[in-house]
């Protein structure tokens, strides 16, 4: 809403949110109890993956200074995923095994935070568990509030650790450490402009094969194929720089938001993703987010689909490490009650070789597309 | 890491280049003017992306993987 239109109301929610962050996370975060639920429907084209996902949530701040964020979520996993990469049609394409998949993640987090004046601590726990892969992370941040809380700089610390099995090698029984390191800064630019820019690094080391993936390739010289699991290095730095702006324009009742992710690793992966929505008031209860997202990657150096003679020590022939470009636009509707705020998102995904960013596309890269519905409903008490 | 020393320069340069007072600052406690969507539409979301691409990172730590297959 405009303050224009309701200014004790925002002026109200202006205070709420000042005790604890210069920028509010969630406006009202400080001293607002809320407990929400979501729904999460996705579905892959050519009848791969069906994902639904209910989610519970809560926020509870305490004892003035203390507050404790939490959730827990089930994926109910259905379908079917590209397990084999071979050239037996002549070129190489992916194929789906005759198994499907049947799996439930089920996932909790839980966030403690600790305000003492400028300060605020948190302490952050997660359990991830899949039959065929358990994850245990947890993650400690110091965050401080700067210049009349203008400037918020945040540094923080995460290690995850990670258990990887086959439902089809009973066998396998991968580990892999992940340590990572996070500084970033909020800015405050104007009375309605505000950025925020983090640096993420970190480093696994472990098994990041991927069980499942096969590559086959017919040699026109042979009648013996070769046959290589996915293999892949036992280490991994990546860097993420991710940059977050909001603009609003109070005429127009509108909020501009803008994300710019740059990824780069030790594989040879770069990758660009931004998003751009506008976030546009309906009346006094409605608004409307119309966003959309662009992502371009390039390949892994040991990425192909084909196997090479005298066969590479590493290879994978997954297409999620090929090169390839993403567009996805969404929808999303927002009521906002006294006591409860229901979302409703509407999404749609689409991965292909022409959205493909500078540099050439993998050319067996195959077009994927996906939709998702998301449904959400908070309460604040 | 040049590239990251250089921006968090830059980052830091923007520190104390501009004051707004606490009433200035209805429009900043918007819900729109926040960084994280809705907990439930963030949580629902952050596995959907990274699931079908090789980068990831959403601005925290101690987030643990999935299979993702």
């Amino acid at each position: 809403m405009a303050a224009t239109e309701r200014p004790l109301g925002a002026l109200m929610r202006a205070a709420l949110a000042l005790p604890i962050l210069a920028v509010p996370a969630r406006a009202g975060a400080a001293d607002v109890r809320e407990i929400g639920f979501s729904l999460l429907g996705y579905r892959e084209s050519h009848s791969l993956m069906k994902i639904s996902e209910p989610i519970l949530w809560a926020t509870i701040p305490f004892a003035d200074t203390w507050e404790i964020r939490a959730s827990g979520a089930v994926d109910i996993i259905t379908g079917a995923s590209p397990a084999i990469v071979t050239n037996a049609g002549g070129k190489p394409v992916q194929t789906i095994t005759g198994a499907s998949i049947s799996d439930r993640r089920k996932t909790g987090d839980l966030k403690v935070s600790k305000r003492l004046d400028d300060w605020t601590l948190s302490l952050s726990r997660l359990i991830s568990k899949e039959e065929d892969y358990l994850s245990y992370a947890w993650g400690a941040e110091a965050k401080v509030d700067l210049a009349n809380k203008n400037t918020t700089l945040v540094a923080g610390y995460g290690r995850s650790n990670d258990r990887i099995r086959s439902v089809d090698d009973r066998e396998l029984d991968g580990h892999r450490d992940t340590k990572e390191y996070l500084f970033g800064v909020t800015q405050v630019l104007s009375p309605r402009a505000v950025l925020q820019s983090t640096l993420t690094w970190s480093r696994g080391k472990g098994w990041y094969n991927d069980p499942y993936k096969t590559t086959i390739t017919f040699y026109p010289d042979s009648s013996v194929p070769g046959l290589s699991l996915d293999l892949r290095p036992h280490e991994r730095d990546m860097f993420t720089w991710l940059t977050r702006y909001r603009l609003h324009f109070p005429q127009a009742r509108a909020t501009l938001q803008a994300d710019y992710r740059y990824f780069r690793d030790d594989w040879g992966i770069r990758a660009h993703a931004l998003e751009l929505a506008w976030s546009q008031d309906l009346g006094e209860r409605w608004s409307l987010r119309p966003a959309l997202r662009y992502y371009t990657q390039s390949a892994a150096d040991f990425y192909s689909p084909l196997i090479a003679r005298p066969a590479p020590a590493l290879l994978s022939s997954d297409h999620r490490l090929a090169a390839f470009g993403g567009l996805s636009p969404s929808l999303r509707a927002t009521w906002r009650g006294e006591a409860f705020t229901l979302d409703a998102t509407l999404g749609y995904y689409r991965n292909a070789r022409s959205l493909k960013l500078g540099g050439a596309a993998s050319p067996e890269f195959e077009t994927f597309t996906a939709t998702y519905v998301l449904l959400s409903i908070a309460h604040e008490f | 890491m040049r590239f990251a020393a250089s921006l968090a320069a830059a980052l830091a340069l923007l520190t104390g280049c501009t004051t707004v007072e606490p009433y200035q600052r209805a429009y900043l406690a918007r819900p729109d003017m926040g960084f994280e969507p809705p907990v439930g539409i963030a949580k629902a979301l952050d596995k959907t992306y990274p699931a079908k691409e090789a980068s990831s990172g959403v601005g925290s730590v101690g987030g643990g993987g999935c299979g993702c297959n």
